[in-house]
């Protein structure tokens, strides 16, 4: 019976980990065929003085580490499933299960963004009359992965939390929501400056959008999921802290500075870019360089969420 | 530590695996006896401690680097069998 466990428990372990891998694969051969198959953008390669083939190469040695960042996520997220199936019996089995949800879609949303930047890049350059609906279609795609994600990723640090019977106290509670306030109103006072005093219906404006729509359906849920994200981050910490266990806090420890650093990082990443939406289409500029920086961030917590499974999926071994 | 005395011996040394394992102890714990003693965890008895302790030490020195926490650790199972032992004799003797 237990031979057959452990066998079981193995199949898994290789199959979720090649699957992770086979579609971290097909989406960087995706990327890499959009990025020689699509057609440049014009104004940046007269700007820069490029060819086509200059501009492409570049274009890929820009997408070269966002690959790197891509694997470490696909790589992570795999090795806490592994982890997750294996106590999948435990009272912190569902804790840790929307853990992984949470972290899933992070790592499916830094592909995705990309990869539906790279085609609303093209189709408004090369299409005019439908630049105004992919930069929309773009922004929603943008706002709902991270909703879901922090949503679930709250849930979890929830379930957790509650299971080892910790409470946070109203001096944390407080600090949250003040550090919250604080980044909420740069994010809005970043992103009204671009409005430029148009009207609440006026349409000219970087989402293309009446701006009373733009605020309800993606400024709002991005805050949402940014507080969500925020206090997951904060229940976590305070998890790895409280829980019982030498050995296994130091694993928890790992997993908690990952998460700190993956969720900061795709927090970050997305406050840059739906703050700078204008530049985004250029080649070389300040958001690019930070989005990398911030991107990066988030797979480096992507590595220690990987090494903390692993000290965990450890412990379940020996 | 304070055990209560109403524990059974699994249950006495779970609760001192949870210092060290935390929500991982009972699982950690019915592993070594199923896998090393081939018994139903509850089951266990004051003669399988001894061997149960050094499966377990063999265990955790492989999660851990830190010969103070598995010396602390063992030393506390080791005084859970001491203890064991005592009781046994002193029910005996009365």
């Amino acid at each position: 019976m237990a031979s057959q466990v452990t066998r079981a428990v193995n199949k898994f372990t290789s199959q979720s980990a090649v699957r992770a891998m086979v579609r971290y694969g097909q989406l960087a051969v995706l990327y890499l065929l959009l990025i020689f198959a699509l057609p440049g953008n014009k104004q940046v390669m007269q700007l820069h003085n490029l060819s086509t083939y200059e501009y492409h190469i570049l274009q890929l040695l820009i997408g070269l580490p966002l690959l790197v960042v891509w694997f470490t996520a696909f790589y992570g997220y795999s090795k806490l499933e592994i982890y997750t199936e294996s106590i999948r019996r435990s009272p912190e089995a569902l804790g840790f299960k929307r853990l992984t949800q949470g972290c899933t879609w992070i790592a499916w949303s830094l592909p995705i963004h990309a990869i539906t930047s790279l085609l609303s890049n093209t189709v408004s350059d090369n299409h005019s009359g439908f630049g105004a609906a992919v930069i929309i279609v773009g922004n929603y795609v943008d706002t709902l992965l991270p909703v879901v994600a922090f949503t679930l990723i709250g849930l979890a640090s929830r379930q957790l939390f509650d299971q080892a019977k910790i409470t946070l106290s109203g001096i944390s509670i407080r600090g949250i929501t003040t550090l919250f306030l604080l980044g909420g109103v740069l994010y809005c006072y970043l992103v009204f400056r671009q409005f430029s005093g148009a009207g609440l219906s006026s349409t000219h404006n970087p989402y293309h959008m009446p701006i009373w729509i733009s605020v309800l359906t993606l400024i709002v849920p991005y805050l949402y999921a940014w507080f969500a994200g925020l206090l997951a981050v904060y229940e976590l910490i305070a998890y790895g802290r409280q829980v019982k266990g030498v050995l296994y806090r130091q694993a928890v420890h790992m997993l908690e500075l990952g998460l700190l650093a993956m969720i900061f990082g795709s927090i970050a990443a997305q406050f840059a870019r739906s703050a700078q939406l204008s530049a985004e289409h250029l080649l070389f500029n300040t958001p690019l360089v930070f989005n990398l920086i911030f991107q990066f961030i988030s797979g480096l917590g992507f590595v220690m969420i990987a090494l903390g499974a692993m000290r965990l999926k450890k412990i379940e071994e020996v | 530590m304070s055990v209560t005395p109403k524990e059974t011996l699994y249950q006495q040394i779970i609760h001192v695996t949870h210092i060290y394992l935390g929500p991982a102890a009972n699982r950690f714990i019915a592993r070594q006896v199923k896998g090393h003693l081939h018994k139903d965890p509850e089951d266990i008895t004051k003669s399988d401690l001894k061997k149960l302790i050094d499966w377990i030490q063999v265990a955790v020195s492989l999660l851990t680097d830190d010969s103070e926490v598995i010396e602390e650790y063992i030393f506390q199972l080791h005084k859970l069998a001491n203890d064991s032992r005592e009781n046994s004799k002193t029910r005996s003797a009365s």
